[in-house]
């Protein structure tokens, strides 16, 4: 009886460890996805503004994307999503443990693509063409800071 | 030292300036990777565009040891080289030819994949990765930076090539590349150089035709 008391406890320490471990995976691979479609909806926006008459259709649906997202980023980061979950994610420690500057990083974002967004709805080609280096800035900011390099 | 040997010339002044500029920016063009100077690295990608662009029109209009039709030989005349029994070699050897146009393709085909290559936050982007979505540039992005293993290894052997050459022929092959001369042979055959205008010619259609292609398309 002893044993089976033993036993059962293990199993359940072990349950509850891959069910605490679990939930970050997910979430991971969810971020992931979003950080590939912003990166997407932004080569999709450099590929109109490259040419000379910029298709503002295929333009606004990317900057409103590319706004939402800039106002869930901060969300995606629940604690335990980092490299602690045992999944491959290049998040650094460093969101977590210095969670205002990356509130901060995270504000600059949100600023720089409502600002994109904003010129987008307008149709104001200069304007967008005026805000695209603070949002290149921001992501690019942020990388450097709470990022770990890919190899 | 009974005076120097009478030498002659076997490099034209082009074929030794795109050599040395490879030379320089190829690990250029790996450093600017490293560094995370992706800025540097697409500028530099382009002029090496214009480069390889450059000596593949030489090899139509220059210089005859430039010229593909002047080295681009056969697999007999290959074969007969390795046996030892091709004769005299002047200007690149018949395997040396094959290892020059493979060396061009080689390079040609890693610039192409970064002209439509991005990086993961498309913020460094090919001049040409607009003709293509966001999942297809980095695919080529991956390509790119596997490719540079073939790049690496034609490199490997061309300096393979050459020690060999020094060391077991007595032969050496980098002076010439820089001077121009290599000591005469006997059979008395030299560069049968290219009209001069050619050289801005050649080097403008090559700026033309980079352009046209990063700009224009």
């Amino acid at each position: 009886m002893k044993h089976i008391l033993l036993g059962a406890a293990a199993l359940a320490a072990v349950a509850t460890a891959a069910y605490a471990g679990r939930p970050a995976a997910p979430v991971i691979q969810a971020r992931q996805a979003n950080y590939k479609q912003m990166a997407a909806a932004m080569k999709g926006i450099n590929d109109q503004l490259r040419g000379g008459s910029p298709d503002l259709a295929a333009i606004r649906p990317r900057a409103a994307l590319l706004a939402n997202y800039g106002v869930q980023v901060l969300r995606w980061f629940p604690h335990g999503s980092g490299p602690e979950a045992g999944v491959t994610t290049r998040a650094r420690p460093e969101i977590w443990s210095d969670w205002p500057g990356f509130e901060r990083a995270g504000a600059r974002l949100l600023v720089a693509a409502r600002a994109v967004n904003r010129a987008a709805r307008a149709g104001d080609v200069a304007a967008l063409r005026a805000a695209m280096p603070a949002l290149r800035q921001a992501c690019s900011a942020c990388h450097d800071d709470y990022r770990a390099p890919e190899h | 030292m009974s005076g120097a040997a009478p030498k002659v010339r076997i490099w034209d002044l082009p074929v030794r300036l795109f050599h040395w500029s490879i030379v320089l920016i190829v690990p250029a063009m790996w450093a600017t990777h490293e560094l995370d100077r992706m800025d540097l690295h697409i500028l530099l990608g382009q002029i090496l565009l214009g480069l390889v662009l450059f000596r593949l029109i030489w090899g139509l209009i220059g210089g005859s040891t430039a010229r593909f039709s002047g080295f681009v030989r056969g697999p007999r005349a290959v074969a007969r080289y390795l046996r030892g029994r091709g004769g005299p070699i002047f200007g690149h050897n018949p395997l040396g030819g094959w290892s020059v146009l493979l060396m061009l393709l080689v390079l040609l085909t890693q610039i192409g994949l970064g002209l439509f290559a991005s990086d993961e936050d498309a913020l460094y982007e090919g001049p040409l990765s607009h003709l293509v979505s966001y999942d297809s540039a980095r695919t080529l992005a991956h390509r790119h930076e596997t490719f540079f293993y073939v790049l690496l290894a034609l490199i490997a052997v061309h300096i393979a090539a050459i020690l060999y050459h020094r060391l077991v022929r007595r032969d050496d092959l980098i002076t010439p590349m820089v001077t121009g001369r290599r000591a005469a042979g006997e059979d008395g055959r030299a560069l049968a150089p290219a009209p001069l205008w050619r050289f801005p010619l050649a080097a403008a259609l090559a700026a033309g035709a980079t352009l046209a292609i990063v700009q224009l398309l």
